[in-house]
Formats: structure tokens, C-alpha cells, sequence
């Protein structure tokens, strides 16, 4: 079910100005390798969706991408400026929301965010105006003088967002924003995070796939410190869905042939094979291209009329989540055993 | 340099407020105050025997015995206080995690590193700033110290502070725990205070090496009131040689939070 490799890996039209551009980026650590030569660049005013399961190596990336530590080996360029020879300029244009973002817990809201004004480099006018203004716009106006460790959840994430924004960088790196959120705060945080996604570049972590389809431009996908895929989310959606598959189980396995011929006399239907058979049943399995109807009235339209007993049929299709998973999984299988 | 004193207020204000920070007032202002009513009660006898024929001249001799003993004391006070103070420096923001958007915010190393150092001195000056009181106090009872020699003291205990708290500064920079940061720091200072023992006692090249390398011993000459430029230079390159390899610390940082 893979697409052809070429399409794995884009390569990106020249002709667009480009905001973020990693090169051949590895990161060991003590000796494990965990990222492996990852290349990507990301246009100006894309938002870019950055996939992958627990451990791919997302938060790895991400924190090379702000400055946090430098990769092992490659070179990064944020707007130009080379990380690692002009770190403070080129930190000077994003601004980071961490994935499980650590706070001044007796520090309070407003006085954190005049902190952090100040590490970026603004000047006390343009500081109170500042954060005044991205108090508002991410709704902290009521806890402006709370201590930040009483903070819910929610209001440390709006918190943490409200920082990255200070100084208005023209990128902003979120890893994984919504993660430990409740939906409705999710809803908010996506809707916040698109609206702000029309003025700036957004490079989002996440291995929510829902989330990338709901916001992003642009897709990448990591899986064991390497990108495997790249591309739309309805062009990766397109391809997912192709692993949607049908279980069928009959009732008597000597008509095994018959039903077999059946199933593949039916339009649209690929793939078909027996994948287990009982001494009273046999099932057998199926896949289906995602711009067909779902075949099964057809199918069990089709066993009654000959009279074959048929005990079930099951659509298994998976949710966005599990396929991406299991597009993973066989990267992993692909790849030798998972550590 | 702005961002570094920025990140400097942040740190003083967070110790003002913290409990290790009330803790250090406290103990400093009651170990200073009783140092100083010992060596006042201590003179005042004596110069009550001043009437049994030992006679001593007025200023020096009060500024000497007077400020003498209490820096000579006073510098011992440091090697509990300093490990509190610089505990909290990075150990405190790996705890909390805060790191993280710390070194991705647009500053240098340098500008951490001197917005972390400023930050405890500050809070130590505002400390030990008041001690300037006693001798207030003196003169309203009417004696009027030397102050020349009372300010060169001043300036010693200083210099061993920011010496101190450097160190702290660089042991906080390897854990993520104050807790330990603070009992490794007070380990290594005992180290330099039994260092100064060991030259007391000993003689020979190897001894006169280690006074050269003791803070004490340096210290020692400023609380008699002898500027000596040499060692001013010692603590200016204790200092330097620990910020230095603080900043080699965070440079070196693929920790995880
Ligand atoms: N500082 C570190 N030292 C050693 N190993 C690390 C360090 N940071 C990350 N790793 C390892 O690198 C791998 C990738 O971790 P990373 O946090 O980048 O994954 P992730 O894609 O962000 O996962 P998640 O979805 O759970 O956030 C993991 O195996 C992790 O254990
Ligand atoms: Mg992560």
C-alpha cells in the first residue's frame, strides 16, 4: 500500500521563499541514533503538519529547529539565518510552544509574559502593548494576575501559546498543542491555531491525523527518526484509505471456491483472499479503493441469493489514527524490530 | 546585556520570594547580629581593662578588632549561605523544566549565564548591605571607626561571596535538583575551608601551592584592611574560571527537559 517512492519525498518547487530549511539533520543520543538524515523545508505562510507516532523522533526535531540543542550533523536555516551561525537572530523569528511546556509556577501570568518580552528583546512600550495584546488574544485576560501553578491545563497551553506569539515571530513551533486537552479546549486551540496560521508560518507537531487534515497545508510524516511520507492531507487521506478493508465470514467452508469467485466477480473489489479457515466457517478478506461505495449490501445481496450461509460482514475500517499507525507499523516491520 | 539583566531581576525576585530566600535573610541577619554583639561585648571588656594599663589607641585599634573579627568570622558564614543562594540557578529551572524556552528564547549563553549570576549577587548584596548598618549603630553610640580598613573588609567578604556563589553557579548548572546542588556546593567549600587548616598546619612548597590556591587566605588580608591587588586579581579569576565553565556546561546540553 505504499506510494511510489518518489512521492514519499518532494521536493519542494523552488521558486517559493522559504522559511524553515532543514538539511540532513541527525541526532545521536549516547550513541543511539535518533533522527537520521531528515530534510524538509517549509514555504513561507505554509502550515505545515508534523506526523508521527511516540518516539519518532517529533520533539527531537522540533527542539532542534528552535536552538534548544544543536543536531549531531546538518545544518538548519530559519528565514535565511543559519542556526548555528547566528542562533540569536534566527531565534529572534520563531517563537516555540514546547510539548509539555515547563513554567515559572510562582510566577504570574502577566509578570511571565513581561519576562519573556524582555527575553525577546522588546523594549518596555512595545512590551506592554505586547502582552496586553496576546493576553486578549488568547483569552488569559482573567487570569492575568494568577499564579501560573494554579493554572488549569488549558489556561498553561493558551499561557505557553501567548509567549510564543510575543514579539509576533514570523514562525511558530508548536509540539503537540492540544495533547492532555479537553475537546472543547481542543476546538478552541485548533481554531486559535488556524487564525493565526494566516499571518505566519506554522510548523505543528502532533500524531493526531485529524488534527493535521483540520489544519494543515502540508503534511510530513516521521516514523523511527526518518520522514517516510510528505504531501497534502487529502493526498495522504486518499492513500490511507486505501487499507479499507472487508471481513466476510460463510458458513460453509467446502463452498470456500465458489464464494471466492463471487466476491471477485463483484466491481471494485481488490484483493481477495481466505484468511482463515475452520473446520464450520471460513473468512475471507477484501480491500476496497476509497472512491467506491462500500460493498457490503452487494455482498451479502449476493450470499443469499446462492443460498451461502453467511455468519458475518465487517467493514474494518479503521479510523485516520489507526491506519496512519499501521502505515508506521509497517514501516517498523519494514525496518527490522521496533526499539 | 539589557536580556541578561532582565533574566538577572527575574531570578532576584524569584529569590525574595522563595523559601530558601527568606531562609538565607533569616540566617544571616541572625548569625551577623550575634557575631557582631560578641565581638562589641568582647572589645567593650577589654576596654574596660584599659584602666589596669592596657592601653590601645582609639580608631585603629577598634576598627581592627572590631570589623577584624567579625570579617575574619563572617567569611566561615559564606560557606553555608553561598550553596543556598546559587542552588536554585539552573538546578531550580531544569526542576521546573523552563529550560526549555529559556534557550530557545533569542540570548546567548553568555547573557544566561551572567542574567544567572547577576541575579544571586544581587540578591547576596541586598543581603549582607545592611550588615553597612552596625557601623551606623557605632557611630551613633559615638565611635567613629577607620573606614578605609572597614571597606576594604567589605570588599573582601564581597569578592569571597561572588567567588562562592560562582562555584555554586557551576555545580547547579550539572543537576537537576537544588537539593543536591546546594549539599555538592557546600561539600566543595569545605574542601577550600579545610584546604585553609591544612596550610595553617603545613609548611613546605606543596603547602605554600595550596595557600596560593585558598580563598581564605586571600580573603584573610582584607579583613585586617590590607588591599593587596593580587588578591583582588585571585578572586576576579576564581569567578571568571567558574562562570566559564558554567557556560560549558549549557553549552553541552542535550538534557531532556
Ligand atoms: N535527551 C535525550 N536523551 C536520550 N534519548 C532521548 C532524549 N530525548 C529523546 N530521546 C529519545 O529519542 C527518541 C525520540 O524522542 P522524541 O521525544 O523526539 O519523540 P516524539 O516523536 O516527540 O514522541 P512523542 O509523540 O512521545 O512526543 C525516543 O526514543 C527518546 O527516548
Ligand atoms: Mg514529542
Amino acid at each position: 500500500m505504499d506510494a511510489d517512492p518518489a512521492a514519499r519525498l518532494r521536493i519542494e518547487s523552488p521558486d517559493r521563499e522559504i522559511c524553515v530549511r532543514a538539511e540532513n539533520i541527525s541526532k545521536n543520543f549516547g550513541g543511539i541514533r535518533v533522527l537520521e538524515n531528515v530534510s524538509f523545508e517549509i514555504a513561507k505562510g505554509e502550515i505545515l503538519g508534523f506526523l508521527g507516532p511516540n518516539g519518532a523522533g517529533k520533539t527531537t526535531t522540533v527542539r532542534i529547529l528552535t536552538g534548544f540543542f544543536p543536531p549531531s550533523s546538518g545544518r538548519v536555516w530559519i528565514a535565511e539565518q543559519d542556526l548555528a551561525r547566528n542562533p540569536g537572530r534566527a531565534k529572534q523569528r520563531i517563537g516555540y510552544l514546547p510539548e509539555s511546556i515547563g513554567l515559572y509556577e510562582d510566577m504570574r501570568v502577566e509578570e511571565f509574559l513581561k519576562f519573556s518580552g524582555a527575553m525577546k528583546g522588546l523594549k518596555s512600550a512595545a512590551r506592554k502593548e505586547q502582552v496586553a495584546q496576546k493576553i486578549e488574544r488568547c483569552g488569559l485576560g482573567d487570569v492575568r494576575k494568577r499564579l501560573i501553578g494554579r493554572l488549569s491545563k488549558g489556561y498553561r497551553q493558551r499561557l505557553g501559546l501567548a509567549q510564543a506569539l510575543l514579539g509576533d515571530p514570523e514562525l511558530l513551533v508548536l509540539d503537540e498543542p492540544t495533547n492532555g486537552l479537553d475537546p472543547k479546549q481542543i476546538i478552541e486551540i485548533r481554531t486559535l491555531i488556524r487564525e493565526l496560521g494566516r499571518e505566519r508560518t506554522v510548523f505543528l507537531s502532533t500524531h493526531i491525523l485529524p488534527e493535521v487534515s483540520m489544519v494543515c497545508d502540508r503534511v510530513i510524516i516521521m516514523s523511527r527518526g526518518r520522514l517516510v511520507a510528505s504531501g497534502t492531507a487529502e493526498e495522504l487521506e486518499a492513500g490511507l484509505k486505501k487499507a479499507r478493508e472487508i471481513l466476510v465470514t460463510a458458513g460453509e467452508p467446502w463452498r470456500r471456491d465458489e464464494a471466492i469467485g463471487l466476491l471477485r466477480s463483484l466491481p471494485g473489489l481488490e484483493d481477495v483472499r481466505v484468511v482463515k479457515e475452520e473446520p464450520d466457517q471460513v473468512s475471507f478478506s477484501m480491500t476496497v479503493p476509497a472512491d467506491k461505495p462500500d460493498p457490503r449490501a452487494e455482498i451479502s445481496r449476493l450470499f443469499v441469493e446462492k443460498g451461502i450461509a453467511l455468519l458475518e460482514i465487517r467493514s474494518a475500517r479503521l479510523s485516520l489514527e489507526e491506519i496512519f499507525m499501521r502505515i508506521l507499523s509497517s514501516d517498523d516491520s519494514a525496518a527490522g524490530e521496533a526499539s | 546585556m539589557r536580556k541578561a539583566f532582565a533574566l538577572a531581576r527575574k531570578d532576584a525576585n524569584a529569590y525574595f520570594q522563595s523559601w530558601a530566600g527568606a531562609f538565607a535573610f533569616a540566617f544571616f541577619f541572625l548569625v551577623a547580629g550575634i557575631l557582631f554583639s560578641i565581638v562589641v561585648m568582647t572589645y567593650s571588656k577589654i576596654s574596660l581593662d584599659v584602666s589596669k594599663g592596657y592601653q590601645e589607641t582609639q580608631g585603629l585599634g577598634l576598627t581592627r578588632f572590631i570589623w577584624g573579627s567579625f570579617f575574619a568570622n563572617i567569611g566561615a558564614v559564606l560557606i553555608f549561605l553561598a550553596p543556598i543562594l546559587s542552588m536554585r540557578a539552573f538546578a531550580e529551572e531544569r526542576k521546573q523544566q523552563t529550560l526549555e524556552l529559556l534557550f530557545t528564547y533569542p540570548l546567548s549563553d553568555f547573557d544566561i549565564v551572567s542574567g544567572k549570576f547577576l541575579g544571586m549577587v544581587w540578591f547576596f548584596e541586598a543581603l549582607f548591605l545592611p550588615t553597612l548598618a552596625y557601623t551606623a549603630l557605632l557611630h551613633w553610640l559615638g565611635v567613629e571607626p577607620d573606614w578605609g580598613p572597614v571597606l576594604v573588609g567589605f570588599l573582601g567578604f564581597w569578592l569571597l561571596g561572588l567567588a562562592y556563589l560562582s562555584l555554586g553557579l557551576f555545580v547547579s548548572s550539572l543537576t537537576d535538583n537544588p537539593v543536591v546542588s546546594a549539599i555538592v556546593t557546600f561539600g566543595l567549600l569545605l574542601v577550600f575551608w579545610v584546604l585553609e587548616w591544612v596550610v595553617s598546619i603545613a609548611d613546605g612548597p606543596s603547602a605554600r601551592l595550596l595557600a596560593l590556591l585558598s580563598p581564605l587566605n586571600h580573603y584573610q588580608e582584607f579583613t585586617v584592611g590590607i588591599l593587596d591587588l593580587s588578591n583582588v586579581v585571585y578572586f576576579v579569576c576564581f569567578q571568571l574560571y567558574f562562570i566559564f565553565l558554567a557556560m560549558r556546561s549549557i553549552e553541552a546540553r542535550n538534557w531532556k527537559g
